[in-house]
């Protein structure tokens, strides 16, 4: 795709290792050509004890471990817990808990100075490009960190009890550096009291969405609301949708920037039915200009019926949902099918998210891996469940326990949707692709551009991001 | 509201013309009395624009988050003052922050103030080789995105070891004041009349002597309007202390926080709370400065 | 003499330049040597690419809506905001009633009430105008166009809107600075001289651009460089207050945003550096362009 020009040798090894980017964990091809021999040292800091079955990484038990937590819907309670299983571990180590949302303003002089903490969940709207920091050879190689035994499973490497879309999400270039703890879940959130109230169910068709909008509004309430100040959300309906008709495909397309991949007759059909709820007037009028907690508030006040939304959604809104409608039953469905979708209605996008990385730069790396280890563990991933109502990437962790209906809807649509779940990793990968393509899904939502044009304006972006010779052009298959 | 404002305008301008043109024998008074009606009427229209958010903020740091989003127009059902004491007791405590940026600010301007003068002094007053080019130098700064450098000043600053610490943030807040004061002072000491200057030089004093004894009281109006501008430009910095100095906070750092926060928690109470107690020290000063700077004025024109 | 003259010169000089140089100068001039680099900003490492960077620039659509964007502003906010400062100086000196040339009554409870932008923090400013041009129907412009019967508009959701209601917000939170840096300037211009125009027979108006504009020029001037400088940022406002940011359809992008986000983001710090060296040229060149068309003979009074 790209017209042949000189590049520096180390890029081009680099991307020639990239197009090999395994799916689900299967052996990578060309793993060893893309860490060119510069991508920093091989050698891992901190520890230096022996090497143990209780202590597989040989973390020295004196020295200080630091912990950076993204303060974000997920809250900082549940890496206290894991700290202190650390601490019982270790309990002659200082551990340093720091809990902010500014992750980017903040560990960025850390990062330059080589000075990052140990542990680091970068996450939130001000998370660093994490991409460019795997490129960089700035993150610690987990493989040894999944081949070690997982806790609290009997005879299995902490690789085996991970969600299929957990290791596919890890990896650059063949080998994971990042630990994606929640398992997100995406759809079209509801309150279950208001349907049972009112007699409605979910539309698993696109022509019963449409009977069904049309019930909701000559009931009063505005079908649709989305928080237009970030089209990200509403974004995922038009993908989900896109994806559901045309299969795994449509996505594949799309992340490796293959030509008309924005074109394809699937994304074409879901952005018309955006616009067929726009323009009768099915969506929450002003909507466009509200932010999540605005739109998200109008929609716990039941003016509107569906919002889109993860499934960090009902703790998000919990305090607000006290306050103005203590009844509702945050609960989420699938986008409904398009005619002559090939993929399940029971299947979404399911999200590996929360990235957490051990920079190579850090003190303790050995400490930071048994740190990531403990989180995985059955009891770490069983307490943040708990804590926080969303799932975790550890395979059954949750199994059992008292799940809230928002929990539990999303639990059910994770089993439900199975291998047919799907995840879109262009928005990581090529990051400045992310914020215009948003723009144009912003303009789709208000009505303003046609199907057409959405997909043109798309294509071109796409075009350009895999023209530009910075790009680290990754495929998928 | 901006077209608002535009016909209110034209419409006080209008009333002007006509009167004094025209009929300025005779009915002069008459023309007056409607053209000072006309100017109340502009200048309390705009009162009310720039009053009204202000209220609104102060009054939205004793409500609720839900009562600033669901009626921000309306009064608190009972007024919060916890959030002032959550604010006040936010991470680093508002007390800490405070100090931070007090310090720093106030070392910042007095020296800015005293660099600034003197070069802008040099470059207005003396012609030598090379004044041109030193000028150019710093209004070039003025043109120059502070975040773009911020990477590479990060290095410079760690190199020296001034990370984190007060005098090195008074520095580079220093250095990043000089272009638009050098700029504002240098335009400043041209229209300084010569003639006092140059009977001192002739009397014997130094050139220096000169600066800081005969021109910078000459220059006190400039010098007032120049520092509270950079007082409110340092107080609001916050860009620079983000980066140069993450490990003590300033309050514009604290804000950001507070706000990045939000996306997450929201606590608008706290926030509101947060930036009313911030507003407070911007208020004082200026109060003090605004005495100063009506009898520095008086002063001036009186003579 | 002319001895001691250099060295005053070098003393005055030698401490100011030397902090500026280290800290602007020097972290500057790295700026535009990145620009010809792939630099990510996260680690040392880099490689050079020539031109590369401004080739890409040259094709990148959202940069040149941002530079659409920042043009408009660089234009609208000078000239709107030192016009209404200037308009409000002058009827606060002249605008009093009686004979003659006198102060408004209330003149000092203006003057105070039009600085309060100024105590006012960014985020706050963002804040309640966002509050005011919320896009739903019972935001607070919508509601109060609704009682004559217009709107409701989307304001900041609106395209066509979004950037004017930017720069509204920045004139809004301007004019009580430049007010105050015009009124000093205005003071100090002897009472005389508009005494003369009266009795010369000059209205109120033409005294006004006959008269004060004139005087005040170095300040207008100044005042010019500084709203330019301001219009070339906006970011936090438009962090906090836009769709997206920079939205809807690019229509609020301004350059320090693209930046940013190119900058810090993404990870492209040397493509971001080469934005930056781009802005600089532009707006070095509006800078020479004003300052040459602006240039007056000095008035001495």
């Amino acid at each position: 795709m790209n017209a042949p020009r000189p590049m520096p040798r180390r890029i081009f090894l680099r991307r020639a290792g990239l197009s090999a980017l395994a799916v689900s964990g299967t052996v990578p091809l060309l793993a060893n050509c893309a860490s060119g021999g510069d991508e920093g040292d091989d050698e891992v800091s901190g520890g230096g004890e022996e090497q143990t079955e209780e202590n597989p990484f040989g973390v020295s038990p004196s020295d200080p471990l630091s912990v950076v937590i993204f303060n974000g819907g997920y809250g900082e309670e549940y890496a206290k817990f894991h700290e202190s299983i650390y601490q019982e571990e270790f309990p002659d180590a200082t551990i340093n808990h720091q809990a902010i949302t500014d992750i980017r303003q903040k560990m960025q002089p850390k990062f330059a100075s080589s000075e990052p903490p140990d542990v680091l969940d970068n996450a939130g709207a001000e998370q660093m490009p994490i991409s460019t920091l795997a490129d960089n050879g700035q993150l610690t190689d987990l493989t040894q960190l999944w081949e070690a035994d997982a806790l609290g499973f009997e005879g299995m490497t902490v690789q085996d009890t991970l969600h299929p879309i957990a290791i596919e999400a890890a990896e650059y270039a063949g080998k994971p550096y990042v630990m994606n703890y929640a398992l997100q879940v995406y759809g079209i959130w509801y309150d279950q009291m208001l349907f049972d109230e009112k007699g409605w169910q979910p539309a698993q068709t696109w022509s019963e969405f449409q009977d069904l909008c049309e019930t909701i509004k000559s009931a009063g309430i505005a079908p649709m609301a989305h928080q237009g100040k970030y089209p990200y959300y509403i974004q995922q309906v038009l993908m989900d949708m896109a994806v559901k008709h045309g299969g795994p495909e449509v996505v594949y397309a799309i992340d490796s920037l293959a030509d008309g991949a924005w074109q394809h007759d699937s994304i074409r059909m879901a952005a018309e039915a955006l616009l067929w709820i726009k323009d009768n007037g099915y969506m929450l009028e002003g909507t466009e200009g509200l932010d999540h907690i605005q739109s998200q508030t109008e929609w716990n006040k039941g003016e509107a019926a569906f919002i889109p939304s993860g499934s960090w959604l009902e703790n998000e809104q919990a305090a607000v949902v006290a306050e103005v409608n203590p009844d509702f039953k945050t609960t989420v469905a699938p986008t409904p099918l398009l005619d002559g979708a090939v993929l399940p209605f029971e299947s979404t996008r399911v999200e590996a998210a929360e990235a957490f990385i051990v920079p190579a730069d850090a003190a303790n790396q050995v400490g930071g891996l048994e740190y990531v280890r403990i989180m995985l563990s059955k009891d770490g991933a069983r307490k943040f469940t708990e804590l926080t109502s969303a799932p975790t990437v550890v395979n059954g962790a949750a199994d059992g326990l008292d799940a809230s209906p928002g929990l539990a809807s999303s639990l059910a649509l994770i089993e439900s949707g199975g291998d047919d779940n799907w995840n879109y990793y262009y928005t990581i990968w090529y990051s400045p692709m992310r914020p215009k393509i948003e723009t144009v899904v912003g303009e789709l939502a208000a009505g303003r551009i046609t199907a057409d044009e959405f997909c043109d304006r798309c294509q071109d972006i796409a075009d350009q991001t895999a023209a530009d010779p910075t790009t680290q052009q990754r495929t998928r298959t | 509201m901006a077209t608002t404002t535009h016909d209110e305008r034209m419409k006080g301008q209008g009333a002007g013309g006509p009167s004094g043109d025209t009929k300025r024998q005779g009915s002069r008074s008459l023309g007056d009395v409607s053209v000072n009606t006309a100017a109340h009427f502009v200048l309390i229209v705009w009162s009310v624009i720039v009053v009204v958010p202000f209220v609104w903020a102060l009054l939205a740091s004793v409500k609720t988050t839900d009562e600033i989003f669901t009626e921000p127009w309306s009064l608190p059902g009972e007024a919060q003052w916890s959030n002032f004491e959550s604010a006040w007791n936010w991470e680093d405590g508002f007390g800490q922050y405070l100090l931070n940026t007090i310090i720093v600010v106030s070392g910042g301007v007095v020296l800015t103030m005293l660099l600034g003068s003197m070069v802008a002094y040099v470059l207005a007053r003396y012609t030598f080789p090379g004044n041109r080019v030193v000028f150019y130098l710093f209004a070039a700064g003025m043109m120059f995105p502070v975040f773009l450098a911020i990477v590479p000043l990060f290095f410079v600053v760690d190199r020296l070891g001034m990370l984190s610490t007060y005098h090195g943030l008074i520095l580079v807040y220093v250095a990043y004041s000089l272009p638009f004061t050098v700029f504002f002072m240098h335009a400043f000491f041209r229209t300084l009349p010569t003639s006092v200057a140059e009977a001192a030089l002739i009397d014997g004093a130094s050139h220096s002597g000169v600066f800081f004894r005969v021109m910078m009281p000459m220059a006190k109006p400039g010098l007032l309007s120049i520092g509270i501008f950079n007082v409110l430009g340092q107080w609001n910095q916050f860009v620079l202390p983000q980066f140069l100095s993450p490990d003590r906070p300033m309050l514009a750092q604290a804000i950001a926080s507070l706000l990045s926060n939000q996306r997450y928690r929201a606590d608008w109470g706290t926030v509101f709370g947060f930036l009313t107690l911030a507003m407070i020290p911007v208020i004082v000063v200026y109060l003090i400065f605004y005495r100063q700077i009506q009898s520095g004025l008086t002063s001036g024109t009186l003579k | 003499m002319q001895h001691g003259k250099y060295r005053f010169i070098a003393g005055f000089l030698a401490v100011p330049l030397g902090l500026y140089s280290v800290f602007v100068i020097w972290p500057f001039l790295q700026t535009f040597f990145y620009s010809f680099t792939n630099w990510t900003g996260l680690s040392p490492e880099f490689e050079y690419v020539g031109f590369q960077n401004f080739e890409l620039l040259w094709d990148d659509t959202v940069f040149r809506h941002a530079l659409r964007n920042n043009i408009v502003l660089l234009i609208g906010l000078p000239v709107l905001t030192v016009f209404i400062a200037l308009l409000f100086a002058f009827l606060l000196n002249v605008g009093g009633s009686g004979a003659g040339v006198r102060s408004i009554r209330g003149h000092g409870s203006y003057k105070l009430a039009f600085f309060l932008p100024q105590v006012l923090s960014v985020p706050v400013i963002a804040l309640v105008w966002l509050a005011i041009f919320r896009s739903t129907p019972d935001g607070l412009a919508n509601s109060a166009l609704g009682a004559f019967g217009l709107g409701p508009y989307g304001w900041l959701a609106d395209p066509a809107m979004a950037l004017y209601c930017l720069l509204w917000v920045l004139i809004w939170g301007s004019v009580g600075f430049y007010l105050v840096l015009f009124n000093a300037a205005i003071s100090s211009v002897p009472r005389d001289l508009f005494e003369a125009a009266f009795i010369d027979g000059a209205g109120r108006a033409s005294t006004f651009f006959r008269v004060t504009m004139p005087l005040l020029w170095d300040t207008i001037q100044t005042s010019w460089v500084y709203l330019a400088i301001l219009a070339l940022d906006g970011y936090a406002l438009v962090l906090i207050m836009t769709i997206g940011p920079g939205n809807p359809d690019s229509s609020t992008q301004v350059m320090a945003l693209q930046i940013a986000q190119a900058g810090f983001e993404n990870g492209k710090a040397g493509y971001a550096s080469a934005m930056g060296v781009v802005m600089f040229l532009l707006t070095l060149v509006v800078a020479a362009t004003l300052l040459r068309l602006t240039r007056r003979e000095r008035i001495e009074y």
